[in-house]
């Protein structure tokens, strides 16, 4: 079940706001098409990064692909646990299995990405059509 | 005709061997080693210890192919070099046989050029020995470049001659310089157990390859914890009690018990004779040709390393050739537009023509196809699913212009695509003809097919 606690991203992304900091990781739905996660590249820490490019770099067993962050501003934390274990990825998506904490300047972005209803919605009717 | 040819290396005897089959008399005068760097300690030699590292590799992941060891195991640093010695001397014999069989005379020893009809050779034994000649090709290549604020001493601070020598596996190694040879060498002294560390000046590893690619290896680095630090420079070493420091440009140090300076090679084109006589070199010392491997000088021809430019031992054969066809009368050109190279890291990079960035610089529109070894089957059963292959074509014509792989066999599999760069081939006409099943060779088919958008293994963009 994805969480309704959370923000969700059209790149299958999740946000997760608290003060002016934000966790991200990839949706369930991300994890399952993806596959059996070998590697994740840990970003750069103290760099910038735009809401809609890339984070950083995933390798499943099926394809390498970019991790889309949700917001702009500077990583500041990359869950290191993956590094030796990012099959937590797909075991615990929203839970263990975050990815990355990002410093927010406000959380106007935040507040314009998807709730879980219109990411469901989204992959109902968009995604799974496609 | 008389042709007499300086060094005995891949493009000293390739010459001796075509400049024999068109009927010259052949003297070839080699100071160390017949197959000059490449086969003694180059090329060769590091293809046998890489053979050991992923012999290792593999023996030590064994149970992820439902194998079993019951005991340890571990490189014994001897037996790994009796082994790489072996080799080497099997194929020098094997160059020195084929001299006999084709005639060839060759004369041990160093060579000084007098005039371009005559050479005179120091032999070993210390007697001189004149030959005289009609043609002169000059192939006396190159030599790991000494810095002096790092320079060899055979015992810590090493040249990738002295690294091929070591009796024992150091604890820890500082490589100066990411390019091929310090990447080759990373990938050894990790496998075998050494701390890894290399230092480059410029932003990527392997920075004379497509940036996609340099950057794919650099993460294959950072999973074999071997540490790579770009952008940065050595400023100095300093020795004490038989540990190295390195002085970094960001202020750093680094300690390691050995340090390996791989920052380029330096051209032999000093104390051969050439300047009295008139021979032009560049600012490097790399002696002037034409696509003919013509020098200044009448009947002196200059092939492989000396010449600067890529420094490969195939360019140096194929150079070898063309001068051997010239000298004996017919014409031959080279072309340095479609050479392949290789690099033999985990997994191996190899590509061919134009890189990405040449496209931009030189305003040609392109269409790129990729494809992922992870998508073929056969990469799973083989355990090796890392890779990339990326596909340059002419946007207009579809045309091939360059081909960039990294992954596993990617020394083997860019020559369909040097071959389709050579000949004008079409991605199309890569795409359609069919690719035997299961094989790498595949995703050469799906990368020219992906460049259209029509790649079989491939989610839908």
């Amino acid at each position: 079940m994805n969480p309704e606690d959370i923000r969700y991203h059209k790149e299958h992304t999740w946000a997760k706001l608290s003060g002016n900091r934000v966790t991200v990781g990839i949706t369930d739905y991300a994890q399952e098409s993806l596959g059996d996660i070998v590697y994740i590249d840990a970003p750069e820490l103290e760099m910038d990064v735009e809401a809609g490019t890339e984070l950083t770099q995933i390798e499943s067993t099926k394809a390498t692909s970019p991790v889309i962050s949700p917001v702009s501003g500077t990583i500041i934390e990359f869950n290191e646990e993956l590094t030796e274990s990012p099959e937590i990825i797909n075991e615990d998506p929203y839970g263990k299995g975050w990815i990355a904490v990002i410093e927010v300047e406000d959380d106007s972005e935040y507040n314009d990405l998807m709730d879980v209803t219109e990411y469901e919605r989204y992959l109902e009717e968009e995604v799974k059509l496609k | 005709m008389r042709v007499a040819i300086l060094g005995a290396g891949p493009g000293g005897y390739v010459a001796a061997i075509r400049a024999s089959q068109l009927g010259a008399e052949v003297t070839v005068i080699e100071e160390n080693e017949v197959g000059g760097t490449c086969l003694n300690k180059g090329c060769i030699p590091t293809k046998t210890l890489i053979a050991s590292a992923e012999l290792l590799h593999r023996a030590r992941n064994a149970k992820d192919f439902g194998l079993e060891f019951n005991g340890t195991i571990a490189p014994n640093i001897q037996k790994i070099l009796e082994r790489k010695d072996r080799v080497v001397s099997t194929q020098v014999k094997g160059i020195r046989s084929l001299f006999k069989s084709w005639g060839i005379r060759c004369l041990d020893g160093k060579g000084f050029i007098i005039s371009p009809k005559r050479i005179r050779v120091t032999l070993k034994d210390g007697s001189i020995k004149e030959v005289e000649t009609d043609r002169i090709i000059i192939a006396t290549g190159s030599r790991p470049a000494n810095i002096p604020t790092f320079p060899f001493d055979g015992v810590n601070i090493l040249s990738s001659d002295d690294a091929l020598m070591l009796d024992k596996i150091p604890a820890s190694i500082l490589i100066i310089g990411a390019g091929v040879i310090g990447c080759e060498f990373a990938f050894i002294f990790k496998e075998f157990g050494s701390d890894v560390t290399m230092v480059e000046m410029l932003p990527h590893a392997v920075s004379t390859e497509d940036e996609e690619i340099s950057m794919l290896l650099e993460r294959e680095l950072k999973k074999k914890k071997i540490k790579l630090l770009t952008n940065i420079r050595v400023e100095g070493v300093d020795l004490k009690d038989g540990i190295v420091s390195a002085r970094l440009s960001d202020g750093k140090i680094i300690e390691a018990e050995k340090v390996l300076v791989s920052i380029g090679r330096a051209i032999n084109s000093d104390n051969i004779g050439i300047e009295d006589l008139g021979v032009k070199k560049g600012s490097k010392g790399e002696i002037l040709v034409d696509r003919s491997m013509r020098t200044n000088i009448e009947g002196i021809y200059a092939i492989g390393d000396v010449v600067g430019g890529l420094m490969l031992a195939h360019l140096a054969s194929r150079e070898g050739i063309v001068a051997a066809e010239n000298a004996m009368g017919s014409r031959s050109e080279i072309n340095y537009d479609v050479v392949p190279s290789t690099i033999f890291t985990s997994p191996e990079i190899a590509s061919v023509g134009l890189r990405e960035r040449d496209a931009i610089d030189r305003d040609i529109k392109i269409k790129i196809g990729r494809f992922q070894f992870r998508a073929l089957g056969k990469a799973h059963a083989m355990g090796e699913i890392v890779g990339l292959i990326k596909l340059i074509a002419d946007k207009e014509t579809g045309r091939l212009l360059g081909a960039h792989i990294i992954g596993p066999h990617a020394s083997d599999l860019i020559h369909e695509t040097a071959l389709a760069v050579e000949n004008g081939l079409t991605a199309k006409e890569i795409a359609r003809t069919i690719h035997a099943h299961p094989t790498l060779s595949e995703g050469i088919m799906e990368a020219a097919e992906d460049l259209h958008g029509y790649a079989i293994h491939a989610p839908k963009k």
